[in-house]
């Protein structure tokens, strides 16, 4: 009972501190109010509070207040402050005023009023400009945002020849147009809401009308809805608060930064999170095959992409397992190789004084230090890393025996099979499982490799994405969608959508029998 | 046409998933110790054997259908209890879920021998079954979903493997050594049968997995095709394995792995039998969770427990500690089935189970009907 009321006081204290300002009105005095924005800023050096006499006769006075650098400045002066200064005002009441300012004077696309500081509050923080006139007591909001920001690039991440060079940017409102130029359809659905106590981020709810199906639709407001934190700073942040699998080291939302893709997703009926501030936009439901696409694959001949899914997915699998597996052939099974070739590995390895596992687990440290020193580090001395690493490094090690050359093959082609991996937070969950791999291998040989993918397996089965089967259509099977998993068949045999994702009712996506060259031989046919 | 719920809803599995669970579960022991297992004389009766205790089986799979049937969506164990009493039901429910942990510490001593015999003699047998039931536990602990799925995409994998490896061996194979056909006549292959049937009774797993299916009305079907399946496999593998060894079959311990070790691709990758030997312990592991799960349900469902979680691992546990104490050695636990040792107690538990359950559904007739209909 006491850790109740304790509970319920302290909630109490926390909305208080949270939303002091929610049901404060604004002041009909300029100054008062000019005085409670400063306080609330805290007096920052970017408040601009500009005091203006408007009108041609200049006689009554208004404040316009705009954080400097979130606003387009010229757009400012052109659609407000000269109108304001440079027309004839008629005369009368201050509500009088205000009302024909909003609706008849300004030249700004977007002006709504207030009564609440805590509306204007936000919509400064937002990048909008705020006017308030002498003996009223609301305020005008104008949306004036404009700041530097990057323009639209190709994607880092996910470049492809064929597809398109359109990547997503910082600001949502670019990436909600990158999203609408490519569905024009008015049942694309756009969801906005405002998380995070203190940054305020921006994040939008994208998905298709009718092609989404509403119980995830509404699990996904009911999620976004109940995360009560102070900020949200990018897609990985959210991410782990609406997650289905938070302990799981694989992703069950599919970051990306390409539109056509997010486009894509959107047209199966899946649903598309944007973010403020982040080029990373989160796809769901995802599945274990959609980790192993990339935009190339739908863009390019579907022979091309059919032969090289499954050899993602086995780069997938040498990244994982193809040390350990070393690691346990050398160990304990050596009865598997031919003569010849174990005779080499055992000359090779004739002065390392290490075990085959510690061996395999220091390359694969090294391994890793370097990748992580070559991202971190500028570019150019990016370059000299490797060269140090690869030549340098790697050389040196092998003709002090600490290495066998055979094992420096073996990393660099896990290395190599690791980059193969599209997704970039999908290939973060076989580098941290190599190493309990190596262990297993390193203590129980294959069997342990096997009993090793054996609870993998399990783990992946186990998991779900927005109530999908991670492991879709694998397990459970569905033969439909095989089309496009580890194949990829032609565009005009996948007449579904996938079929456990979006309404159930019209999964249909086009006409049946597209295949090129059928119709002229019907209509060759019917001539006849 | 299957709903999409079928696919996607918690604690419920589909019919062909029924089907890759008995057909993985039951290829285990075939592909590993028959038809040694059996104690086989003539080795070329061994495909005989595996016809006649697979025609065996069919009945048996409509018997545990026909009493699943009339409770559909309840599991044996709780069916028992309605049928017997909550005593006699509880008492004999005990009975089947330490029958189903035997089952599972078998399954765990196989695969510790079979890496202690042929591939690691040095690590203690108690790794390898420890690790491989803590595995199979977690599966059995995610519910009969994941197990299912995990039994579909094993059931390929293996359905492949079996085939490269009844096939990559053919130059090896001497089809004179299949005749001449039962050179003894029937007569000396029956406790050969017998062990082979008595084996095939495993399948009454099945009875507590019926309500999980989406549609139990399919538990029929695929249980059959899956003994069907198995019964081919097993007839395939006890004619190739003749074909190959000859006279030597019954001395081997490990046939299958005897046979992938013939198996050489372009004079590279020789002896591959670890490859069968890691399908095999996947396969080991699917059925020990199978059973696991099957054991820890029903041990939730006599205490009258809604979560049977809690049960897993110590059930894990024991069945290691019953796989490790109940046999000395290898070829103790390979004749284990067989009627002069424990196979007839087993023939007890479970037709004996089968038989009071049938006789207490036909006498009590339509008054339990109406259970029967609950969800």
């Amino acid at each position: 009972m006491w850790s109740r009321l304790r509970k319920l006081w302290r909630n109490r204290q926390e909305e208080k501190t949270a939303s002091p300002k929610r049901e404060e009105t604004l002041s009909s005095q300029l100054e008062a109010n000019a005085d409670r924005i400063k306080t609330e800023f805290g007096d920052s050096a970017d408040i601009q509070i500009r005091r203006l006499r408007i009108g041609r006769d200049g006689q009554r006075h208004a404040l316009l207040i705009s954080i400097d650098g979130l606003i387009d400045k010229k757009y400012l002066t052109e659609a407000v402050l000269l109108p304001l200064v440079q027309t004839d005002i008629p005369t009368g009441s201050g509500v009088e005023v205000f009302q024909y300012l909003k609706e008849q004077m300004l030249a700004v696309a977007e002006v709504t009023e207030t009564d609440r500081m805590a509306r204007v509050l936000m919509a400064l923080g937002g990048g909008d400009s705020v006017l308030f006139v002498q003996d009223v007591a609301k305020a005008l909001i104008f949306d004036t945002k404009g700041w530097e920001q990057r323009g639209i690039e190709e994607p880092i991440t996910e470049s492809t020849i064929r597809g398109s060079k359109e990547g997503f940017v910082e600001n949502i409102r670019t990436n909600t147009a990158l999203l609408r130029r490519r569905i024009r359809s008015p049942r694309l659905r756009v969801e906005e809401y405002t998380i995070g106590r203190v940054s305020q981020t921006r994040i939008a709810l994208v998905y298709v009308d009718g092609l989404a199906e509403e119980r995830m639709v509404d699990e996904v407001r009911r999620r976004l809805e109940g995360i009560d934190v102070d900020a949200i700073q990018g897609s990985g942040h959210l991410e782990e608060y609406i997650t289905d699998a938070p302990y799981s080291p694989f992703p069950v939302w599919m970051p990306t930064e390409r539109p056509d893709r997010a486009a894509g997703a959107l047209l199966e009926g899946r649903i598309v999170i944007l973010i403020d501030g982040t080029p990373f936009q989160l796809v769901a439901p995802a599945t274990f095959t959609m980790f192993l696409d990339t935009g190339e694959d739908y863009c390019s001949d579907y022979l091309i992409a059919s032969l090289l899914r499954p050899l993602r997915f086995a780069a997938f699998v040498a990244s994982l397992i193809l040390p350990s597996v070393y690691v346990a052939i050398v160990t304990f099974h050596q009865e598997m190789l031919p003569t010849s070739l174990i005779l080499s590995i055992a000359s090779q390895r004739e002065g390392v004084p290490l075990p085959t596992v510690f061996e395999a687990l220091m390359m694969e440290t090294i391994f890793e230090v370097m990748r992580e020193a070559g991202v971190r580090l500028p570019r150019i001395v990016g370059t000299a890393i490797s060269i140090i690493g690869a030549l340098v490094l790697g050389e040196a090690a092998i003709r002090a025996e600490l290495v066998s050359p055979i094992m420096a093959v073996v990393v660099a082609a896990t290395g190599i099979a690791s980059f193969s991996v599209p997704i970039y937070s999908f290939g973060i969950a076989p580098r941290m499982l190599r190493f309990v791999f190596l262990l297993l291998a390193g203590s129980l040989g294959l069997f342990g490799v096997i009993v090793g993918l054996f609870a993998l397996h399990i783990h992946l089965v186990s998991l779900r994405s927005l109530g999908v089967p991670y492991f879709e259509p694998l397990a459970p099977l569905v033969v439909s969608d095989l089309k496009d998993s580890l194949i990829r068949a032609p565009w005009w045999s996948m007449d579904t959508r996938p079929r456990l994702v979006g309404e159930k009712s019209g999964s249909r996506r086009q006409r049946r029998h597209l295949r090129p060259g059928r119709f002229p031989t019907e209509r060759r046919e019917k001539e006849r | 046409m299957r709903t999409d719920e079928e696919f996607t809803s918690n604690d419920l599995i589909q019919g062909h998933q029924l089907m890759a669970l008995i057909f993985v579960s039951r290829l285990v022991p075939i592909t590993v110790t028959f038809p040694s297992i059996t104690g086989i004389s003539v080795p070329q009766d061994g495909w005989i054997v595996m016809f006649i205790s697979t025609l065996g089986a069919i009945p048996v799979v409509l018997w545990i259908n026909w009493l699943a049937q009339a409770f559909p969506r309840r599991t044996i164990v709780e069916y028992s209890e309605i049928l017997l009493g909550k005593i006699a039901g509880k008492a004999l429910s005990l009975v089947f879920v330490f029958y189903l942990l035997l089952i599972a510490g078998i399954t765990a001593r196989q695969v510790g021998e079979a890496y202690t015999a042929a591939i690691m003699p040095e690590t203690p047998i108690l790794v390898f079954m420890g690790v491989i039931a803590f595995v199979a536990g977690n599966a059995a602990y995610n519910g009969v979903e994941v197990v299912g799925r995990v039994a579909e995409t094993v059931f390929w994998i293996v359905l492949v493997v079996t085939v490269v490896v009844l096939t990559l061996p053919m130059n090896a194979m001497r089809f004179e050594n299949l005749r001449p056909v039962l050179p003894g006549g029937l007569g000396i292959i029956v406790k050969e049968t017998a062990t082979s049937w008595i084996i095939f009774l495993e399948i009454i797993v099945s009875a507590m997995i019926v309500p999980f299916l989406t549609r139990p009305s399919d538990a029929r079907r695929f249980s059959l095709l899956a003994v069907g399946g198995v019964g081919l496999v097993g007839m395939s593998f006890a004619a190739v394995l003749v074909a190959v060894f000859g006279v030597l079959t019954p001395t081997l311990t490990l046939p299958a792995f005897s046979l992938g070790r013939l198996i050489s691709i372009g004079d590279f990758l020789e002896r591959i039998e670890v490859i069968p030997m890691g399908i095999w312990t996947v396969s080991a592991g699917v059925k020990m969770s199978f059973f696991l799960w099957a054991g820890a349900v029903g041990l939730a469902q006599i205490c009258g427990l809604r979560r049977y979680q809690p049960f897993v691992y110590p059930l894990c546990v024991l069945s290691v500690s019953l796989g490790v104490l109940l046999f000395d050695d290898v070829m103790e636990m390979e004749r284990f089935s067989a009627p002069e040792r424990s196979g007839i107690c087993i023939m007890v538990i479970v037709l004996g189970f089968m038989t009071v359950l049938t006789l207490a559904r036909l006498l009590r007739g339509n008054r339990t009907s109406g259970d029967g209909g609950e969800g």
